[in-house]
């Protein structure tokens, strides 16, 4: 799922300032569930920005949306049916930056702005709290690592370890931080695969990651063609 | 009936009214100083000046004694009458410039310093003093005397009165404080002390004798009402709106006819003047603690101020003194009183909360802290509580007879004597049967112990000597809270399973009329406001948040009431809501927590959902916060009702469903506690599944083969096991678990394995008593060397191998292995009364044995001293030594060899035991662990089960429907599981003796459209109801298992899960009403 947390008051209310009407747009997914950009955070965020524009006798009007993902255009569109667009100055969106960019392509005409910063692929340890779990690299070793991912967890990335720089567990760039390499020995060593261990994997292949990436589907590779 | 104009507007008054009188019924305001209600009056301060109009001209009267008379018009605010009264204050408080009363009166009026020359008068020449001791006490002690400018209140000659009765009734109305009972009488006025603050504060002879009596309403005490002691006064009566004051009330002979009876008279504290030494009712700064509770107490006689009673001055060093009247043979009460160790440091806590400066010292023998969390909450206070504790008892208090402070002396842990000086010093009482339970023991013919408790038979601490009387609480034996509730619910299972014949047959069932279909009509709200007396009218202007309540969008029905709670308001209130077709009813008045459940009722009565109905509380919030302020609490008022309006118009019913309650028990747990619970729901009549995981029942009991008090719990257990397995209504499972849970109180479903086979089983609640299991020491060379054994083991060879112990010749026993240290910080509450037992028991079989018992302190609390006392008494030697100097072990030739480091002797001591015995602890059962994870049930630090509350529900689980016994709750004595089983079993009967149950109505649902089954509300509830309804791809929340509690909904970042009743709109619409 991806993570996202919500940017810092201040700075939202200076990527509003001088719209006089504005519709802040909520996506249902992967941001509701990690509250930060739900139903509920688009409620409190209009609140506050009420609160705050009230106390300096701005008058803004504010409208609030909450749609399913902003990541697909049927979602997207649909908002037309509910509002009409074109009576805002400014659309503050709570998706995702991939969310913000659709909307802005669906509608160009108008300025979008993100009220988050994403920030990784994760998974939710307990409630409110989430961790990162993915880089999204294109080439996953996780099969020869024990499930964990040296790519994310381990500071400096590598795909053969521990470095020299682990200690009691820990790593010595940040003493807070899990040695990764240390975690997948442990975890190896559980599943009695610690073998594994023994061959150095390959060289990862950083070519097959392209920048912005692009995957059709096989079925349906003749549409793009 | 006589109509007249008042202010312009149209007044009913009766014939023979004062205006006074009719203005105060219509809230108008007019200022009096020499009125009284229950006075004759006298027109003496002319403040209450009014200007009439008769039809011709117009005058100035006094408003308090000119009756009314019909067509007449009076105005109580013209400027001729503020003119006239401004005069009259000006001159007033130029007699009596010091008075407060004046003082405000004149703010009132604009008037900042008076024209003419002030005085030096404090009397106001009112004459309330004279009425009162003339026209109601009837004694005329007092009256006006002299002429014009020597017109003073006095007594005949000026001389102190001789038939002045001291009531004290004219200083009470002066409202300048000018009186003084002593230049009235030789007298002195004796206060009437409060008995619920223990002497320490006054009362009233009309009051209520404490904040918990049932029923919550004032009584007159005959001993000092005046009126019942001389026929006079009767000034109550002339105050009490409704009338409820009864002169003629006696004391009644009710007769009721009942199947079984429960004693539960509770106890005294020990009288501190039986021990002279300590000076109690001598020295002044020598109290007792039940007074330091009051004193700590914000309802106290200080209001929660910390002084000490010689001179009020805030005392810093304080001790207590532990077991007064508690352990001592000198008295006749050789028995421990259970409560005071831990009350002793609780007060000490609690002074510090107070003030951090204050130093507490505790004096003890032992301090015994063995109930759940009770050692962890001693460490606290000795270690970063501020707390000192001194083993040494005090022989004596010696007070400085100047400062009242107070000297004690004392052998400390050095064993040098010491002699100390405190402020203040609290007995440790301790705990006696009611004296009134002694003659009521004696007419029911029921037996007592040698200290007057009910003697109880071993096992069965419920039962008393005659068939149906039973007992709980302190009576029984001295216990602490959870003790006495966990034992009044087993008294009151016993009583239940008596009359289970007669279960039901008296219960009468309330028929309501079918509920009106609101939900295509407009909001028509009815708001009725109460007076509450003058709780609310005293300072708001009720009549006036009427008139504005008239005035709200939907309202179409307002009315004032004296008391909206009264039974003819209740009924009016049906007529009302018939009359107008009210569909959503507002009332105005206390807190919900109060009348809600009855006002719902009516409304109900009268064919509405009971979630039409919404509270303004304009008593808690306005009235009572802001009597000082009339003006804006009427204002607040206002915005109560107009909130509370707001969100009435946005009510909608609410349904609850009935279910069949699945009347069947399930019972975890085969040992003891189970076995008694299981036995005691099918005896009641209930279905009862009953696992066991190991392949036997009866658990630790079996091994348990005597008691300190004579039972046999081993041969009980087993005839339990019989009476259990030839029960038709008991299905027995052993080697089996609980795999699952799912369901709600009353509709519970399982699967539970047995043997390798599965089965499921439905059942409406369930009793977890899981158990204990003996710690297996590593410590001690247990394990290595064959002479070092258990408790337990000990106890099965004096029962079975008596023979094999006839050889020992020295025996040491060494108490607290596995507990009260830091990893495991809880006394285990039985080892020391077992460490005793089986000394006794050995030096009956062996009376050559030398024994030597090494304790940390012996926690043998209530009748269990006795066996203490015995024990020593008999020979046994007791050594204590401190958990940083544990007894060493070794083993030398063969040989053991125990050394120690005497706390008493002050040095070290070798012992060469023939076999040594550990006291190890109770460790919860393993086996918790898995049931705790299936029913998702809280365990505490220790791994035992952790209650709903640690004093107040000792046998029920925060979860609905789930209950708790046996040593899975914490470390027991068998009697005390045997209780606790039969009141968890009890418990559960409240559940399955109910036909239907009904579930729904304020509790969440899920907006299935948005939930993106993010989890967090799974997360969220403290219950674990929400789950993933895979089918449907979102969560459900059951409405019969969730709680209302609105957690999941305040979470939901989708905004999908409304709590009915607490719904977003109706919560936008009140805050919004406010702005």
């Amino acid at each position: 799922m991806i993570v996202a947390k919500r940017k810092p008051f201040n700075e939202i209310k200076e990527l509003i300032s001088g719209s006089k009407k504005i519709l802040i747009l909520g996506c249902g997914t992967c941001v509701a569930v990690c509250l930060a950009g739900g139903e509920k955070e688009v409620a409190i965020l209009a609140s506050q920005l009420k609160m705050a524009l009230g106390l300096v006798n701005e008058d803004v009007e504010i409208d609030e949306l909450t749609i399913e993902r902003q990541c697909d255009r049927e979602f997207i569109e649909e908002i037309s049916t509910k509002v009409n667009v074109d009576d805002y100055d400014l659309i503050l969106s709570t998706a995702c930056g991939a969310g913000v960019q659709l909307l802005s392509d669906v509608f160009d005409h108008k300025v979008v702005v993100p009220a988050l910063n994403t920030t990784f692929i994760g998974v939710a340890e307990g409630p409110g709290m989430w961790t990162e779990r993915c880089r999204s690299c294109s080439d996953c070793v996780l099969a020869d690592t024990g499930g964990i991912c040296p790519v994310t967890i381990c500071a400096k990335g590598l795909v053969n370890g521990p470095c020299g720089g682990t200690r009691h567990g820990k790593c010595e760039i940040d003493p807070e931080k899990d040695c990764a390499w240390t975690l997948i020995y442990n975890r190896l060593k559980k599943l009695g695969r610690l073998n594994r261990m023994e061959q150095a994997l390959p060289p990862k292949r950083y070519s097959v990651q392209q920048y912005p990436a692009k995957i059709v589907h096989e079925a349906y590779r003749r549409r793009y063609e | 009936m006589i109509t007249f104009k008042l202010n312009g507007r149209e007044v009913e008054a009766e014939e023979g009214q004062t205006i006074l009188q009719v203005a105060q019924k219509y809230n108008i305001h007019i200022p009096t100083l020499c009125y009284h209600k229950a006075l004759s009056p006298a027109g003496a301060c002319r403040l209450c000046t009014v200007e009439l109009f008769d039809g011709r001209r117009t005058r100035l009267v006094t408003s308090c004694n000119y009756p009314v008379w019909r067509d007449m018009e009076v105005r109580t605010d013209t400027e001729r009458v503020i003119k006239g009264r401004k005069m009259i204050v000006e001159l007033l408080l130029a007699r009596c410039p010091d008075v407060k009363v004046l003082q405000d009166l004149a703010k009132e009026y604009g008037i900042e310093k008076p024209r003419f020359k002030p005085e030096t008068n404090d009397c106001i020449l009112c004459g309330l003093c004279t009425r009162m001791c003339e026209e109601r006490m009837g004694v005329s002690a007092i009256s006006l005397t002299g002429r014009g400018v020597e017109l003073k209140v006095d007594t005949p000659f000026h001389l102190q009165s001789d038939i002045c009765r001291t009531c004290g009734a004219c200083a009470s109305v002066c409202p300048t404080g000018h009186i003084k009972l002593e230049d009235i009488t030789g007298r002195k006025p004796q206060i009437i002390p409060s008995e619920f603050n223990r002497g320490m504060g006054p009362r009233k002879p009309i009051n209520i004798p404490f904040p918990q009596a049932t029923p919550n309403v004032p009584v007159i005490d005959p001993k000092t009402c005046v009126h019942l002691n001389t026929g006079a006064c009767k000034v109550c009566q002339e105050f009490c709106g409704p009338g409820a004051i009864n002169f003629d009330q006696k004391d009644e002979i009710i007769e009721i006819d009942a199947g079984a009876v429960i004693l539960a008279t509770g106890f005294e504290t020990f009288d501190a003047r039986q021990k002279p030494e300590y000076g109690y009712g001598r020295y002044p700064n020598v109290i007792t603690s039940i007074e330091y509770e009051r004193i700590l107490s914000a309802g106290g006689p200080f209001k929660g101020h910390i002084q000490r009673p010689s001179d009020a001055k805030e005392p810093k060093r304080i001790a207590w003194i532990q077991c007064v009247g508690s352990r001592d043979a000198s008295i006749g009460c050789e028995y421990c009183s259970y409560v005071c160790c831990m009350y002793a440091t609780k007060q000490a806590m609690i002074s510090r909360e107070h003030d951090q400066e204050i130093e507490p010292t505790i004096f003890y023998i032992d301090m015994r802290a063995p109930g759940k969390g009770f050692e962890r909450y001693y460490n606290r206070a000795r270690t970063t509580g501020g707390v000192r504790y001194v083993r040494s008892m005090i022989s004596r208090v010696l007070e400085h007879p100047q400062t009242h402070d107070l000297d004690l002396t004392y052998v400390d842990e050095s064993g040098e004597i010491q002699t100390e000086t405190f402020d203040m010093v609290i007995l440790s009482v301790g705990l006696r049967p009611d004296p009134a339970f002694l003659k009521l023991a004696q007419r029911l013919g029921i037996k007592l112990n040698r200290f007057g408790f009910c003697e109880s038979q071993p096992l069965d601490t419920i039962s008393t000597s005659i068939p149906g009387i039973f007992t709980c609480g302190v009576i029984q034996s001295p216990k602490g809270i959870p003790g006495s509730v966990l034992q009044g619910s087993s008294a009151a299972g016993a009583a239940t399973s008596f009359l289970a014949e007669a279960q039901g047959t008296l219960v009468r069932e309330k028929i309501y009329p079918k509920e009106r279909d609101i939900t295509q009509e407009e909001p028509r709200i009815g708001v009725f406001l109460c007076d509450c007396g003058i709780n609310i009218a005293g300072t708001i202007d009720v009549g006036k948040v009427t008139e504005y309540t008239k005035t709200l969008p939907h309202v179409v029905f307002a009315r004032e009431y004296l008391f909206t709670c009264s039974t003819d308001s209740q009924e009016e209130m049906k007529a009302m809501i018939e009359k107008h077709r009210l569909n959503r009813v507002v009332v105005a008045s206390c807190s919900p927590r109060t009348h809600e459940p009855l006002f719902q009722d009516t409304i109900r009565e009268a064919g509405l959902n009971k979630y039409l109905f919404e509270m303004a509380n304009v008593r808690d919030q306005s009235s009572w916060v802001h009597t000082f302020e009339p003006e804006r609490a009427t204002a607040k008022a206002k915005d109560l009702v107009r909130m509370a309006v707001a969100r009435a118009a946005k009510l909608g019913p609410l349904y609850e469903f009935p279910f069949d309650v699945v009347q069947k028990g399930l019972v975890i747990g085969g040992g003891l506690a189970g076995l008694t619970a299981a036995f005691t729901l099918a005896e009641q009549g209930f279905e009862t599944y009953l696992v066991e995981q190991s392949d036997q029942l009866g658990g630790n009991a079996r091994a348990l083969y005597y008691t300190e008090d004579g039972a046999r719990p081993a041969e009980y257990v087993k005839e339990l096991i019989n009476k259990v397995k030839a029960h038709p209504l008991i299905t027995v499972y052993t080697q089996a678990e609980v795999k699952d849970y799912a369901g709600h109180l009353g509709e519970f479903k399982s699967t539970i394995s047995v043997n390798g086979r599965t089965e499921e089983i439905s059942y409406g609640a369930v009793i977890v008593a899981t158990g204990g299991t003996e710690y297996q020491p590593t410590e001690y060379l247990h394990g290595e060397n064959e002479h070092v054994i258990t408790q337990k083991e000990l106890e099965r060879r004096i029962a079975l191998e008596p023979e094999s112990l006839k050889e020992v010749r020295n025996l040491v026993m060494i108490q607290c292995v596995g507990c009260m240290d830091e990893e495991h910080p809880y006394c285990s509450r039985v080892c020391c009364t077992a460490a005793v037992k089986n000394s006794l028991k050995l030096k009956e079989l062996n009376p050559g044995i030398n024994i030597y018992v090494l304790y940390r302190d012996m926690r043998t609390f209530a009748f269990k001293e006795l066996s203490y006392k015995k024990a020593r008494e008999r020979g046994v030697r007791f050594l204590r030594y401190f958990l940083r100097q544990k007894p060493e072990v070794a083993e030398i030739d063969g040989g053991l060899q125990v050394k120690v480091f005497d706390q008493n002797l002050r040095s070290e001591v070798m012992l060469e035991p023939d076999l040594l015995v550990l006291s190890a602890a109770i460790r919860p059962n393993p086996g918790s662990k898995q049931v705790a994870d299936v029913f998702k049930l809280p365990l505490d630090q220790d791994g035992f089960f952790a209650e709903a509350h640690l004093k107040l529900r000792p046998v029920d689980f925060a979860n609905a429907g789930i209950f708790l016994c046996g040593l899975a709750h914490m470390p027991k004595f068998t009697d005390e599981a045997i209780a606790q089983a039969k009141a968890a079993a009890s418990r559960a009967c409240t559940v399955l003796s109910q036909k239907q149950m009904y579930v729904g109505g304020a509790v969440a649902q899920v907006d299935s459209t948005k939930c993106a089954i993010c989890l967090t509300c799974v997360r969220t509830c403290p219950y674990n109801v929400p789950r993933i309804d895979e089918e449907e791809g979102v969560i459900s929340i059951d409405p019969a298992a969730c709680q209302g509690c609105g957690n999941c909904a305040t979470a939901c970042p989708r905004g999908a899960i409304e709590v009915g009743h607490s719904t977003d709109d109706q919560f936008v619409a009140k805050i919004c009403a406010l702005y």
